[in-house]
């Protein structure tokens, strides 16, 4: 069968095509592609059926999975495809961009408790006095950061779909600059603490839902297959029995116990931050679900449950 | 009842647009004449209330956007809007200091014409359907000039207050205190300086584009 690439404005991507099997699949082709043009590889690649001219619909995505053959449905008997061709960009998988997101937090933070940083803010040093919470609360914040991580490498599984290079630095962005916002805060020297008893039932309930959200993680590994490409199934199970995001309450939960024990408006700032981003994920993953499974022809029917913020939504 | 609601909308749309309209004539004149008669030293506190109520209103537009009174989206309309709030309300209005500068003369003059067409070319489009040819043209063309005096003389304003805010201390909160929370009003300005600075050529862009597309649209009509 004969494939012919071009680029969005038409230009033709391989001079005379590519000539592959009759049963290739998208993954043959991108493969193809990636051999004559070694710098696109497969992840980078997105191809589409063409548009009529003027059209404004929105274009076809080749699924790396099925066969070319499906795609060539106005014409069976055709021998021919034309794909169009758009270069995503440099892309990462999931794993380096979540490691380097959560790494930055897990260095910077300390470095406000260890190193004398106040004193480039105009502090004089000599009269920090460490309060009891401050070092708990940096050991907590380590411990979630560390727990990200090793999730990231032992638990979670990704599917095949990667990211763009410039989201690291968008999110890097994001979580390295906040980290640094509330460890400035907290780690103060004119800190201002709260009583014991806040500070216990802050860090205690946090590191419940650290745990919980631990769980709601090995529960959503569970779901997936091994090879990452099981698709969508109703989570089950502990938490997610009422919660369609058990992951996203618990972490925004253990963010809340944070703030409880250290008070700072920063944590608070970035809790609410955290929590509308998580939200809309929740809200596109409940519809998904929702909708995936209707209950109707034999599909099961997607149960009654809140969506990320039990009693609220 | 959509009948006369879209009536409402109309008469308020025109009310709004050549009330203010009026405001900034006012602050156009006022400052013409001052700089006339006595000298620029005198211009804020002359034209100090029409521009706090001209400038203000404008916040109405916001809400105006939100509440889909008109079409203009609000991610357009609040970064413009709050940063004229910034220098009026921030700077001009709390730094007294800073008031009897000469650039106060070049900033509300930019301003003020730059308002007046616009506010004059929504309020005959709401009550016409249609302007003038020469006010359509006004309005995507005296950009070319009155922005670049103006925004230079808005960052040239909050650059003259720098050192008032950090000596003054105003608007800022030290620590410590029980939320464990700071802001240093002296620092902020770099941040609006850093998200301004950007801005600035992206902005006259996007005028510059809007004035191809419409000036050629309307010639061909």
């Amino acid at each position: 069968m004969k494939v012919l690439v071009t680029t969005r404005s038409g230009r033709e991507l391989i001079d005379g095509g590519l000539v592959l099997d009759s049963s290739a699949t998208v993954a043959d082709l991108q493969e193809a592609i990636h051999k004559r043009i070694k710098k696109y590889y497969p992840s980078r690649q997105r191809l589409t059926l063409p548009l009529q001219p003027g059209s404004k619909e929105k274009p076809v995505v080749l699924q790396y999975k099925k066969s070319l053959k499906e795609y060539t449905t106005g014409n069976p008997n055709s021998d021919t495809i034309t794909v169009v061709f758009k270069d995503l960009g440099p892309q990462v998988s999931y794993r380096t961009l979540f490691f380097f997101e959560y790494l930055g937090p897990l260095i910077l933070y300390p470095l406000f408790y260890y190193l004398p940083v106040y004193q480039y803010f105009g502090y004089k040093l000599e009269k920090r006095v460490i309060h009891p919470v401050q070092t708990i609360a940096m050991y907590y914040w380590c411990f979630h950061y560390f727990k990200r991580i090793m999730e990231t490498f032992f638990i979670h599984r990704f599917s095949h779909a990667t990211s763009p290079l410039s989201n690291v630095f968008r999110n890097c962005a994001y979580y390295w600059s906040f980290g640094c916002y509330i460890a400035y805060y907290v780690n103060h020297p004119l800190y201002t603490p709260v009583n014991d008893l806040q500070v216990k039932i802050g860090l205690g309930f946090g590191l419940i839902m650290q745990i919980s959200n631990l769980y709601c993680h090995v529960i959503l590994r569970n779901l997936r297959s091994p090879s990452g490409n099981g698709g969508y199934q109703i989570p089950r199970g502990f938490l997610f029995n009422i919660v369609t995001c058990a992951n996203y309450t618990t972490e925004i939960y253990q963010w809340l116990g944070f703030n409880v024990a250290t008070q700072t408006v920063a944590g608070y700032v970035f809790l609410i931050v955290a929590a509308s981003i998580m939200t809309n994920w929740a809200l596109a993953k409940h519809r998904r679900l929702r909708r995936l499974f209707d209950g109707k022809e034999g599909r099961p029917k997607y149960p009654r449950r809140w969506v990320i913020l039990p009693p609220f939504l | 009842m959509a009948g006369v609601l879209s009536l409402l909308r109309r008469f308020y749309l025109i009310a709004y647009n050549w009330i203010v309209f009026a405001g900034w004539f006012q602050v156009l004149f006022l400052a013409l004449k001052t700089l006339k008669e006595s000298g620029h030293e005198q211009v804020y506190s002359n034209i100090e209330k029409p521009l706090l109520l001209a400038q203000s209103a404008a916040f109405l537009e916001i809400l105006h956007g939100v509440v889909g009174l008109v079409r203009s989206p609000i991610s357009a309309t609040l970064p413009q809007i709050s940063s004229r709030l910034y220098v009026v309300w921030g700077i001009l209005y709390s730094f007294p200091e800073v008031q009897t500068h000469p650039i106060v003369s070049s900033l509300v003059i930019s301003w003020s014409i730059t308002e007046i067409i616009r506010y004059s070319f929504f309020g005959t489009k709401e009550a016409f359907g249609s302007t003038p040819y020469w006010l359509l043209w006004l309005r995507y063309s005296t950009f070319l000039v009155l922005y670049p005096t103006g925004i230079s003389s808005e960052i040239a304003m909050i650059y003259n207050a720098l050192p008032y805010m950090k000596e003054s201390e105003k608007y800022s909160i030290r620590m410590p205190n029980k939320w464990n929370f700071s802001f240093d009003y002296f620092y902020f300005a770099f941040v609006v300086f850093a998200i301004y600075l950007p801005g600035i050529p992206h902005l006259y862009g996007y005028m510059l584009a809007q004035r191809k597309k419409t000036l050629s649209k309307s010639k061909k009509a």
